[in-house]
């Protein structure tokens, strides 16, 4: 199969998955209790305003013609309005997501940066006090509450150090007249990776510790492997060896793990965004369970689905930039 | 392909119960020769005797609080109680509210140095520390388990059925496991525990179904070889029920990668279940969680830092004890690693 036809069927695959996310999450704020139309209008709101709200937002109609409505809007996508915030659910996620991805993508280069190398050392100096020292932080470092970091961090860098800032996170494509001290838009740059750096930490500690830990078994396995034996017996160096023969070899479960991952690390930034005060998508998303903004939390959650489910068909695609072996076979 | 998959199968766990019994001596064995594995478990066994304690109301209390000024109080008013029983703004000399570890002083209450009453000092509330830890293990401890036991339960059958009958009801249950895979396990439990319940019944019921999908996935790959072997083919033309072979055959002899991934799960969820109490869903106040204290904890990070530092230690070190179990099983029951 080519690498379109099995990006096709991948996609196609993910649809019945989408379905389901879109399923559950209208079943679960189906079933919370409470009106959203007394939380619009207050405690006590007339009858006359409240039928009218549940006419506009379809509210009126039974759950399974509200479902195929929904079902419907998505595919036009239209996530519908924000009882809450009074705009499109659209336009508050454009708001809103970018900022979780920069966090994401930040966290992910910070743990895919430390880990490979750190695993790799550990397998290469297996049983000494480097592989020591770096599965001990690999041990803690998936023991270890994400926002408990975070709230370490903050204690320790922002409060005693005064080394990084705590809250206010800027964006790197904020216009420089609207933050002070930054002329050019390469101060708003730099001034927003300052500020990111602890954010950054907190999420991406238990990724790292993760591809730590893979990367070392996974490194393990292949330096174990026959092919690996004959090149050193024919005086190969060790360097070579890693570089040449085994790291590539190593990678794929690396990868694999790395869209996995995407989902816990969605589920950490509704934690890290708490601890630092970034209004991204996972502090949305709680808002919006809260305020019982029903199109607001089915919107947030499909985009989480969407960005997890498109997370992992990448990886599965860039196996084959990794591994030319890898052919687009459906294997099951 | 299912030559290979039998002689795997074989070397894992053994078709048959006798050598089955021996493969768990084996790795009972080895994990006792493992100083990680022993160490972990060391760490699980003292967290669950300090769970223990926490569920003696007063033990606790004799040994760190100081009677007189509570004695008009019960004993359990005294760990959970939500009234501040000194404003350190109206009356700030006998402030006691945020008291430092044993033997340091508080910036912010200089006349208040740590006492060996508290010995991890006092929270925002004037409640010790240690008190509310203690009562918190017991807390982590019970839900990190009944979610894993309950993810276990469903993810074991899910994965069996799905496995062992392949076709569309294979398609039907893996989709549905990757559906729920897909959305991030706080979300989805936050959004379970708005619709059902915010106590941490609910908390443990929703990470339980959360994270189904890993129990499932993993039993059913195994299934899948078993379902192969011979026995089960035997079983199958001697007219045994289906669900019979499930349950007897098939879910015993795939059940050792199981246990791993349960050990470690139980580390997982009380991560998880940390998360969500630390977002105000789990234990509500004022029945102490760890995730709870360091959401508490927050708003007073500068003033006394310490009340955010212990329960995280508490989390830490409980988490850490089930990873080296865990690790320490795997290794145990895979040879290829264990070389």
């Amino acid at each position: 199969m080519g690498r379109l036809r099995y990006t096709i069927s991948r996609l196609l695959q993910a649809i019945p998955v989408i379905l389901g996310v879109i399923t559950i999450t209208f079943l679960l704020t189906d079933a919370i209790p409470g009106d959203p139309v007394s939380i619009m209008l207050g405690p006590s709101p007339s009858a006359q305003q409240a039928a009218a709200i549940r006419a506009k937002f379809g509210l009126d109609q039974p759950l399974h013609i509200r479902y195929l409505n929904y079902l419907v809007d998505v595919i036009q996508l239209d996530l519908g309005t924000s009882l809450y915030y009074q705009v499109p659910v659209t336009e508050k996620i454009a708001e809103r997501l970018p900022i979780t991805l920069y966090l994401l993508l930040s966290s992910f280069t910070f743990a895919l940066l430390t880990a490979v190398p750190l695993g790799i050392i550990s397998a290469k100096r297996r049983n000494t006090a480097t592989d020591h020292v770096s599965r001990v932080v690999a041990l803690f470092g998936v023991s270890t509450p994400s926002f408990w970091i975070g709230l370490m961090l903050i204690i320790v860098f922002s409060y005693w150090l005064g080394y990084f800032p705590a809250t206010n996170l800027i964006l790197p494509w904020t216009s420089p007249s609207q933050i002070d001290g930054a002329s050019t838009q390469v101060d708003v740059i730099v001034k927003s990776i300052h500020h990111l750096i602890l954010p950054t930490i907190t999420l991406g500690t238990l990724q790292m510790a993760a591809f730590t830990r893979i990367e070392r078994s996974s490194m393990l396995e292949v330096l174990g492997e026959e092919y690996v034996k004959l090149a050193r017996a024919y005086g190969v160096s060790e360097r070579t060896i890693l570089r040449k023969h085994a790291f590539r070899n190593a990678q794929l479960p690396l990868i694999t793990l790395v869209g996995l991952q995407l989902t816990s690390a969605l589920g950490g930034a509704v934690l890290t965004e708490t601890v630092f005060s970034i209004n991204g998508m996972g502090r949305l998303i709680i808002t919006a369970i809260q305020n019982q903004d029903f199109q607001l939390v089915m919107g947030t959650t499909l985009v989480f689905g969407l960005v997890f489910v498109i997370g992992v068909i990448v990886t599965d695609l860039s196996y084959a930039y990794v591994d030319p072996r890898v052919s687009f076979e459906d294997s099951e | 392909m299912a030559e290979t998959s039998t002689r795997t199968e074989a070397d894992d766990a053994g078709p048959e119960q006798p050598e089955a019994r021996v493969g768990w001596r084996y790795t009972l064995t080895q994990v006792r020769r493992d100083p990680t594995a022993l160490a972990g478990l060391v760490l699980i066994a003292f967290m669950t005797v300090v769970a223990l304690i926490g569920f003696v109301d007063g033990v606790v209390f004799d040994f760190l609080s100081e009677y007189a000024v509570f004695a008009d109080m019960g004993v359990r008013q005294y760990w959970l109680a939500e009234t501040v029983w000194v404003n350190p703004a109206t009356d700030p000399a006998n402030a006691r509210i945020l008291r430092p570890p044993v033997g340091l002083t508080n910036p912010y209450y200089p006349n208040e140095p740590g006492t060996m009453a508290h010995p991890l000092g006092t929270d925002h509330r004037g409640r010790d520390i240690l008190a509310r830890l203690f009562y918190g293990t017991r807390i982590a401890i019970t839900v990190g388990i009944v979610s894993t036991g309950i993810a276990m339960f469903l993810g074991t059958f899910v994965g069996a059925v799905a496995g062992y009958y392949g076709g569309w009801i294979d398609d039907a249950l893996m989709r549905g496991s990757e559906t729920l895979y897909a959305i991030p396990f706080l979300v989805l439990v936050i959004a379970f525990m708005t619709a059902f319940g915010r106590n941490l019944t609910y908390a443990m019921i929703g990470v339980g179904i959360a994270t189904i999908p890993t129990f499932a996935r993993l039993i059913r790959s195994r299934v899948l070889s078993v379902r192969e072997e011979d026995y089960v083919e035997a079983a199958r033309a001697a007219g045994v029920r289906d669900r019979n072979i499930i349950m007897r055959h098939v879910i015993p002899n795939s059940f050792a990668p199981v246990l791993v991934q349960a050990t470690l799960q139980v580390g997982v969820n009380i991560l998880i279940i940390a998360g969500l109490s630390f977002l105000g869903y789990g234990a509500q106040p004022p029945t102490p969680s760890w995730g709870q204290m360091l959401n508490n904890s927050r708003d007073y990070m500068l003033p006394n830092p310490w009340f955010s530092i212990w329960p995280g230690i508490a989390i830490l070190i409980t988490v850490v004890g089930f990873n080296l179990v865990g690790d320490g099983l795997r290794d145990a029951l895979d040879p290829r690693i264990n070389n």
